[in-house]
């Protein structure tokens, strides 16, 4: 029932995070599914959509997760000042977020390696979206339905 | 978990599936413009977005059964000016969007014929990619998505 009495000055940072979050599930269901098709077929085929693959990662996905990591800061920030009494469910925004950072990393390196169609690491790079994809449906439940609350 | 808890669960994955599919719909389609591609290339990304296709059927069923259903469970008035707004924008975002995907179903067979017939260059594809009146349908729509977001998050009149 927070969203009937939240303060007015919450609802941009609370627009951009949800927004980023969109954005970040979108983006990464893209780059699996780019991935997947990128893995088999001939030369020229597996080529384009592994170098899309990589834009992709690199151009969509890294700003809109940066979008949704920042904004939720900005939030915690004003909904728990000082981060003194946290409930689980921001936790567990947290547990998926921070290796879910370091797996977009990790993406996007290979993706960039995955460019040539000899490399071996093209067929990681959907697997990793997948993972990244699971981590952020836990986290929306988390964030949504806030169990525990 | 309360019913409250459990129906913004579902309205909120509702959320994601429909602005997620919009996202995929629209980065695949862009990739299809920004570039001068064969026809092939074209067909693939086109190929593609039928993965968008259903993650934005479950989102437009799941925002409005549940959003509705939220809006008894909460005791929010339908008459509301943001939600009355919501239901609007999301009508016109469907209907657009309904446009939209007949036009890009039949961009994508122009272009796997195309493809099947030596995959040259296509002046009529091209023109079909970057048709304005279409792309600003289409563009249109996923706004529209977008602002529907923004009225949950401010409400505007409550």
């Amino acid at each position: 029932m927070l969203a009937l009495v939240r303060p007015d000055s919450w609802n941009l940072p609370l627009f951009l995070h949800v927004l980023g979050a969109t954005l970040t599930f979108g983006a990464t269901t893209t780059v699996a599914v780019l991935g997947f098709a990128g893995v088999q077929g001939d030369r020229e085929r597996t080529a384009w959509l592994r170098s899309l693959t990589f834009w992709v990662s690199f151009g969509i996905l890294v700003p809109a997760f940066i979008l949704m990591r920042g904004t939720a800061l900005w939030i915690l920030d004003k909904e728990f000042p000082g981060g003194h009494n946290e409930p689980g469910w921001v936790n567990v925004g947290f547990a998926v977020s921070e290796p879910g950072a370091l797996l977009v990393i990790v993406m996007v390196i290979l993706a960039w390696f995955s460019r040539s169609p000899k490399s071996r690491v093209a067929v990681a790079v959907p697997w990793l979206a997948a993972i990244l994809l699971a981590g952020l449906a836990v986290a929306w439940f988390a964030m949504s339905a806030k169990p525990g609350a | 978990m309360s019913l409250y808890q459990w129906l913004l669960f579902f309205h909120v994955t509702g959320a994601f599936f429909l602005i997620g599919g919009i996202v995929i719909a629209g980065i695949l389609n862009l990739a299809a413009i920004v570039k001068d591609r064969p026809p092939s290339q074209v067909a693939t990304l086109y190929g593609l977005i039928r993965f968008a296709v259903p993650l934005i059927g479950v989102g437009l069923v799941l925002t409005l059964a549940i959003g509705l259903w939220l809006v008894h469970n909460v005791g929010y008035s339908y008459g509301q000016t943001w939600i009355v707004l919501a239901i609007v924008l999301w009508v016109v975002a469907s209907a657009l969007g309904n446009i939209d995907g007949k036009y890009q179903r039949r961009t994508g067979e122009l272009a796997q014929s195309l493809a099947a017939e030596g995959d040259a260059p296509s002046t009529e594809l091209r023109a079909r990619l970057r048709n304005p009146r279409a792309l600003v349908i289409s563009y249109g729509s996923g706004l529209m998505a977008f602002a529907v977001l923004g009225l949950m998050i401010w409400k505007p009149g409550v």
